[in-house]
């Protein structure tokens, strides 16, 4: 019996045009280049990241060297912004505060995920009893004004702690403790609708374990609104550490924090105006900075919008 | 009604757990820190101090202060004053809060007020130079912290315009003038009304397009019937969602404001308690802010089926 041959499949006409690949952030940094309000906000950001770096290693003058010249002088070639109310370069503290406000926001976004997105995923994946708790918590901190618990904190830490010239540190913490729930409200939403998917199925069918499930499947397809929300926290802890020390309660006095010169610049605000307008100016645009940046990333993560 | 009625009751109750649970955190948090209020004060022999620490009930264990205290609550006792003995925080606080919800309410007018207006003449005159303005104000506003547009508003209206206004807002003793108040609530408004500005324009721009809104063009009907009734009802949803938050960015808002400008309010006494470490009033303080919250969260839910009647409870 002869066995008739088997047609060979004309690859030319089965071929179709595979839709290019492209990673998540590529695809992201791709629409947004066409939001011009975006990339107004990264060019801010960066130059507030490197006039942060460089003020690690240099600033025209010492940032809490007095008497630089005389009090209260108005801006001038040798002091581009003046000099405050002690007699300290100006120009120099915005670029200490500028490290201080990098550090302030970068460090709290890394720890509000580091808390929220494990609690997220465990409580929007497993459900049941851990689920509970964590919603438990999430719902009762709902509407709460937590940047009150958030200073009240900051206030139990650095004393508990006996840190008592307070630093970075405590705030940054004394933010993400009350702040973790946003992320992890997020994570939980996200987590709940991915695990019915069928590539979730899919992956547990061909073995996949729970701990790889996370990881390799539910967290990556998660990433778009998480770095979005990560984006936002920065902002938020930025404008809690200016309102802490503007208050007088967060960085102590020679520190260069753009809240604690505003504080400064205020009292003399009617004959040295310069001193409170360089510190809200700065402070203004990097907020600026970082909401356009965020929402532009949520509208390039929105897979409505995709094209 | 009744099924209204009774949700409202519920959650009545659930605000006052949530009160007492959320206060009880900060009970917990500053009963953490090592010394106490007294340990300042010149002039205090032990006897004394022991004296002053048992008056206050401060020598007992703290599950039992803590029961003591949650005891309190109920009655609606939030105790006394550690820095100024005799005095009661409860009427304290009561006349404080008046302070802070005047100044908050024309906050609150100011926010959703202008952010409405804005919002809406964006939308009808989308890509114009009106829409232009208006939703770059928007952009801009709602990343101006309030503290910083106060410092604005001060260096504005008292200082450049000092001839205009001769500082009636600031330098008058005492609090309870009408001028006192539009420049703090200005302050404390603005940026919200920008971000209210933002979401109207956006769901004002879904609902012209609708069919009903067409419809209603087409049969004739005025403009203003049009989008008042018609479109921004239906727009002013989604804004309504965010009244909630609105309210405890208002609160923390005030903090700051109050201690520019001086107002004798709950945010005055917040900062000023935990300076001068009167733990008693900043755990009061803080169960009034939960309260508050809780209440503006509970309005806000009662007034959403009345724009929106496919919600019922």
């Amino acid at each position: 019996m002869a066995i008739a041959a088997v047609p060979q499949p004309d690859l030319e006409v089965i071929a179709y045009e595979m839709p290019e690949q492209v990673t998540l952030l590529s695809d992201a940094w791709r629409r947004i280049r066409r939001n011009r309000l975006a990339l107004v906000g990264l060019g801010i950001i960066t130059v507030l990241f490197i006039t942060a770096l460089v003020s690690i290693v240099w600033t025209p003058y010492p940032v809490w060297l007095e008497a630089v010249g005389p009090t209260y002088q108005s801006p001038s070639p040798a002091h581009l912004l003046g000099l405050d109310q002690a007699g300290r370069d100006i120009l120099s503290r915005i670029m200490g505060g500028a490290l201080i406000t990098a550090e302030v926001g970068v460090g709290s976004a890394i720890i509000v995920s580091l808390i929220g997105i494990p609690l997220g995923l465990v409580a929007g994946f497993y459900r049941g009893t851990a689920d509970t708790i964590i919603s438990f918590f999430i719902n009762i901190w709902y509407g709460i004004p937590d940047l009150l618990v958030a200073l009240i904190l900051v206030f139990v830490l650095s004393d508990a702690l006996h840190l008592i010239p307070r630093g970075v540190f405590v705030i940054i913490v004394a933010f993400s403790l009350t702040r973790w729930m946003d992320v992890a409200r997020l994570v939980r939403g996200q987590a709940l609708a991915l695990r019915e998917r069928e590539f979730v199925e899919a992956a547990r069918m061909s073995g996949a374990r729970d701990f790889g499930l996370l990881l390799r499947h539910i967290f990556p397809n998660a990433l778009g609104p998480i770095i979005v929300q990560a984006t936002f926290a920065i902002p938020a802890a930025v404008l809690f550490e200016a309102f802490l020390s503007f208050l007088g309660l967060g960085l102590p006095s020679p520190t260069p924090s753009w809240g604690a010169m505003a504080a400064d610049g205020y009292h003399g605000m009617d004959f040295a105006p310069h001193i409170v307008l360089a510190p809200t100016i700065a402070l203004s645009l990097t907020l600026m900075a970082f909401n356009w940046v965020g929402d532009g990333l949520r509208d390039a993560f929105d897979p409505r919008m995709r094209r | 009604m009744r099924g209204t009625l009774s949700y409202i009751g519920q959650r009545l109750v659930l605000i006052a757990i949530t009160t007492v649970l959320v206060s009880s955190i900060v009970f917990l948090l500053l009963h953490q820190i090592p010394g106490n209020a007294f340990l300042n004060e010149t002039r205090q022999t032990p006897q004394s101090l022991a004296a002053e620490l048992h008056h206050y009930g401060l020598d007992l264990p703290l599950p039992q202060q803590y029961t003591n205290w949650v005891r309190g609550v109920i009655r609606g006792d939030l105790g006394e004053s550690l820095i100024n003995r005799g005095v009661r925080i409860t009427p304290l606080l009561i006349r404080e809060t008046e302070v802070s919800a005047t100044v908050g309410f024309f906050a609150l007018l100011v926010t959703i007020g202008l952010g409405l207006i804005l919002g809406v003449i964006a939308a009808l005159r989308q890509n114009t130079w009106v829409d232009y303005v208006a939703s770059s104000a928007s952009v801009v506003g709602y990343s101006i912290p309030s503290f910083v547009i106060a410092i604005f508003g001060l260096l504005i209206f008292g200082h450049y315009l000092y001839i205009w206004t001769q500082g009636s807002f600031y330098y008058i003793p005492g609090w309870g003038k009408v001028e006192q108040i539009p420049v703090p609530a200005l302050a404390l408004g603005l940026p919200y009304a920008a971000y209210v500005a933002r979401l109207t324009r956006a769901s004002m721009l879904e609902t012209i397009r609708t069919d009903y809104v067409r419809t209603a063009w087409a049969k004739g009907l005025r403009p203003p019937v049009v989008v008042l009734r018609h479109a921004l009802r239906n727009a002013l949803i989604p804004v309504v969602t965010i009244l909630g938050p609105l309210v405890t960015g208002i609160i923390t808002g005030s903090v700051v404001i109050e201690n520019i400008f001086g107002i004798p309010g709950l945010g005055k006494e917040f900062i000023t308690s935990i300076l001068a470490r009167d733990y008693n009033i900043v755990i009061g303080v803080f169960t009034f802010y939960a309260a508050l919250v809780g209440l503006a969260n509970l309005t806000v839910d009662v007034i959403y089926p009345i724009l929106d009647p496919r919600i019922r409870y």
